[in-house]
């Protein structure tokens, strides 16, 4: 299969990945079967559920809705690349903080989502948080504490707090 | 120090925030192979040859299962009435497909590819068969009998007669009568059905997969594979969600045939397609209620007939339509009660066990009709369900008394302070909710209240096996726990630990919870439903933590080891006028609303909910407000926007993007957990079981609501804008 694919180099959490993949397949099936990466999920087929939900070049992006091949010369970021060695972001120890997890199969895509936004705003009001987050289903409903978790991160953050 | 009580956070979170933590889909083994299900996709047929020829021939293939290699072709949680695979043959029960989901083969291969290959290359002949749509046609005189021990195609029928309801009615100076219909409901839990099955080291059928009850998934597949019981293994790795949808069997059974009859690792990931059309549904259920009060708002009388739609198989639907039927007036002392109900086949998905389990449904025609008695009597609601509502001793609909330990009218009381409710001289009063100058846009303030069983009913023998061991030397070390529950996502496993550590006055660190493998675990601690397994395991953690505490004392051995079976009191069956001791304790929910309604597209928006909920103690708050938070987003869900549409047994929502659930974008502004802690004598550390509750009352409280903006009664759920806009239209 590989020696009739698209060649790809890509960065994968750090790491380089130079191999070929075939057209068709998605980039969620190849982070979750070719490379492993199982902490990204499925949840759909239609591109509504978010739990795929990766940063592509720092941007939240949904793997079941792009090819491997697109990812061809970009950053990916899963949820297993965003802790620095066995240390939590700040992020996740947010969510597990104010219990923003119950069955956390939605969390790795929310986790990805909330980065993001933190990225572009560091102190969002539950507004902002509630509007970027709209692309992520949980069936739980834990969204007011995905909230609470987000907004404890833009208070501990230097300079933040206000709302 | 104590445990219990406060907000510790979740052990498993930390592998959930980085990724680590396994789900039943990411695990994978050396060898493994592949397996595809292929199902009927029609509702109603006769499988009269079954071609797999070519489908055999496609490279990669290993085997394909078809009803000839199960060797007990029946499974059924409660009735074993559903084949494993449907196929061709003598055994004519299984010959017939009666639902989309029903399957008729399993394609195992070396890769996903070549199993969907065959699967496209399987032959099957069916003859259609006419379609049961509904229960209306399914009782109709020479509909198609779709199981043959029920030629009414009536599963069950349960009768309450208490009291004289005659005689009640000559009593009552208002009557009220309401016809009332509300639809399915698809879990939608987040990951998927998925399992991998393999030989243990022991020579086990071993399966990982995601479920609620590890022991009696050992005990269907054992069923079914005429294996003794230990020679199967079930282990739940972490689980994404489950709110009753994971109680039946999905991939268990084929996944262990095909184990064994491979020898090699077989792992099975259904589509969320597939999840939707394979596995069951809330029950739709129509109601038509009397009820009947005098003047000064005593309820006197009330009757009510209910049909819920059962689908294809029994699944759980016998014990939904028990609850259903006891809370078919609410939770209300009413003297004279008369109730026939009645669940009944068809060629839909089956019906079975969500969150709420037959209450919600219920209690959406109870208090209902409770607020339009209040109206009708020109009466506050809460002053009428106060009036009225079940005490410490009152008689249940069954006739026998309720439990100790009622607190529905405190938590009303509680429900109703929160969200602006009076007390003035002439009783209770509603706040009026501020108008929004927008005259299209209307607000309402709406109230319902609701009980619910905690635990299983009827007779059922409710048990639940816990190990603790103790090491250390002079002080305790470290404590292991055994127990079977599943934490499904709602942090049961962190409510076991909180539980041990509190009986053993230690530190919630020290304990380390070993759960959810039948290998592991010295029984069956049931299923993490019914809102139990905080009662059930609590008291089987606690009396093992006692037990073990004295050996500790006592003996000089380390580490000390001790079992314990937690057995509530008994319950009983109803019998043919629905007399019984149904339950052995309940929980207690009020909620109140604040909707405001576009009168022109027909949209609701909920602008905050307050839910005040009797959890008897809390053993993690946050984790208690999480639960009170989640479940109003799913009734939500459930009220407005999840429309589940099958027509002549074909399901229309079969994704994500047809079946809509909440987002952030539809879930309340605001919603106030108030967390009401009246001690559960049976509980363990006084704690009820608490996860459905929320979930009950909050359709009736939302139209209840909708009644107060604009006048008119919502007697038909999901409250879609389609619906909304053509019964404002009807009653304006």
């Amino acid at each position: 299969m590989a020696e009739q694919g698209v060649p790809v180099t890509l960065t994968v959490n750090g790491r380089e990945v130079r191999t070929s993949v075939p057209p068709y397949l998605l980039l969620v099936d190849f982070l979750r079967d070719t490379l492993g990466l199982t902490g990204t999920k499925v949840g759909c087929e239609t591109g509504q559920c978010g739990a795929c939900t990766i940063l592509v070049d720092g941007i939240s992006a949904k793997s079941c809705a792009m090819l491997a091949a697109q990812a061809d010369g970009h950053q990916v970021t899963t949820v297993e690349g965003m802790a620095q060695g066995s240390a939590m972001t700040p992020l996740q120890a947010a969510f597990w903080d104010k219990h923003a997890v119950q069955c956390g199969y939605c969390t790795p895509g929310l986790l990805a989502s909330m980065t993001d936004l933190l990225q572009r705003n560091p102190d969002p009001n539950a507004a902002e948080i509630r509007r970027w987050m709209d692309g992520n289903i949980c069936r739980c409903g834990v969204y007011q504490n995905v909230v609470r978790a987000v907004r404890q991160v833009a208070e501990q953050a230097p300079g933040g707090g206000g709302e | 120090m104590r445990a219990i009580g406060s907000s510790l956070p979740r052990g498993d979170a930390v592998g959930k925030v980085v990724g680590a933590t396994p789900y039943s889909g990411d695990l994978s083994m050396p060898g493994m192979l592949h397996a595809v299900t292929l199902f009927a996709r029609r509702p109603h047929a006769r499988i009269l040859a079954l071609d797999l020829g070519e489908a055999g021939r496609v490279p990669g293939v290993v085997c394909i299962l078809t009803a000839a290699d199960v060797p007990h072709n029946r499974f059924g949680l409660n009735v074993p009435d559903q084949p494993v695979l449907c196929g061709p043959g003598d055994d004519e029960h299984a010959s017939r497909v009666r639902f989309v989901g029903d399957k008729v083969a399993v394609v195992v291969a070396e890769t996903v590819e070549a199993a969907e290959r065959a699967r496209a290359l399987i032959r099957v002949e069916y003859e259609a068969l006419p379609v049961v749509p509904n229960p209306v046609a399914a009782r109709q005189t020479g509909a198609p009998v779709l199981h043959a021990a029920h030629p009414d195609n009536v599963l069950l029928h349960y009768r309450v007669r208490k009291g004289d309801t005659l005689a009640g009615f000559a009593q009552a100076d208002v009557v009220v009568e309401g016809e009332y219909s509300v639809g399915g409901q698809e879990h939608a839990f987040l990951q998927p059905e998925a399992g991998l099955a393999w030989l243990d080291e022991e020579g086990r059928v071993a399966v990982a997969c995601a479920g609620q009850w590890a022991h009696e998934e050992q005990e269907q597949i054992a069923h079914a594979l005429r294996l003794p019981d230990e020679r199967v293994r079930v282990i739940h790795p972490a689980i994404g969600g489950a709110f009753g949808g994971r109680e039946d069997i999905s991939v268990q059974i084929v996944l262990a045939l095909a184990a064994q009859k491979t020898g090699r690792p077989v792992k099975m990931v259904w589509t969320r397609e597939e999840s939707i059309i394979g596995h069951h549904k809330r029950h739709p259920m129509t109601y038509r209620c009397r009820t009947g009060a005098t003047r000064d708002g005593r309820l006197v009388a009330a009757e009510v007939e209910l049909v819920s739609d059962c689908g294809a198989y029994a699944s759980t639907s016998t014990k939904v339509l028990g609850n259903a039927t006891i809370m078919a007036v609410g939770p209300y002392d009413i003297p004279h009660v008369s109730i026939d109900a009645y669940t009944v086949y068809t060629n839909n998905v089956p019906s079975g066990a969500f969150r709420g389990f037959g209450a919600p449904q219920s209690h959406f025609a109870a208090e209902s009709q409770m607020n339009k008695l209040a109206a009708a009597l020109g009466m506050d609601p809460v002053e009428l369900r106060l009036k009225n509502a079940l005490r410490d001793g009152s008689l249940q609909v069954t006739q026998a008394p309720m439990p100790a330990g009622v607190s529905m009218d405190h938590v009303i009381e509680q429900c109703a302070e929160s969200i602006g409710w009076r007390r003035t001289a002439q009783g209770w009063q509603r706040p009026a909710a501020a108008q929004p100058d927008s005259p299209w846009l209307r607000r309402g303030i709406g109230f319902a209240a609701a009980f619910k069983n905690i635990g299983f009913s009827f007779g059922y023998r409710e048990h639940c096996w816990a190990t603790v061991e103790i090491h250390g030397g002079g002080d305790i070390d470290r404590v292991v726990v055994r127990c079977a529950g599943s934490d499904v996502g709602q942090g049961a496993h962190l409510a076991f630990q909180q539980i041990a550590a509190e009986a053993l006055g230690i530190e919630a660190e020290k304990v380390e919870i070993v759960s959810a493998d039948t290998a592991t675990t010295p029984g069956s601690s049931g299923s993490a439903s019914a809102s139990r397994m905080t009662f059930m395991a609590g008291n089987a953690i606690r009396g093992a933590a006692e037990k073990a505490l004295a050996m500790w004392r006592d003996e000089e051995d380390r580490p000390v080891i001790a079992t314990y079976e937690f057995n509530p009191p008994a319950t009983t069956p109803m019998d043919d006028m629905g007399r019984s001791t149904p339950n052995f304790t309940y929980g207690y929910v009020a909620e109140a609303v604040e909707a405001e309604i576009d009168t022109e597209t027909g949209e609701v928006r909920v602008r905050r909910v307050v839910c005040a909920d009797d959890v008897g103690r809390a053993v993690n708050p946050q984790q208690v407000t999480g639960q009170i938070e989640g479940a109003v987003v799913q009734a939500q869900g459930w009220a407005t926007i999840e429309n589940f549409v099958q027509r002549d047994g074909l399901v229309l929502t079969p994704h994500l993007s047809t079946y809509l659930i909440p987002t952030v974008r539809d879930i309340p502004d605001r919603v106030d957990s108030i967390i009401v802690e009246v001690p559960d004598p049976l509980g363990p550390f006084g704690a009820r079981g608490m996860a459905e509750m929320p979930f009950i009352p909050f359709a009736p409280a939302l139209t209840a609501a909708l009644h107060d903006a604009t006048g008119v009664w919502f007697d038909h759920l999901p409250l879609t804008p389609v619906r909304v806009l053509e019964t404002l239209d009807e009653q304006a």
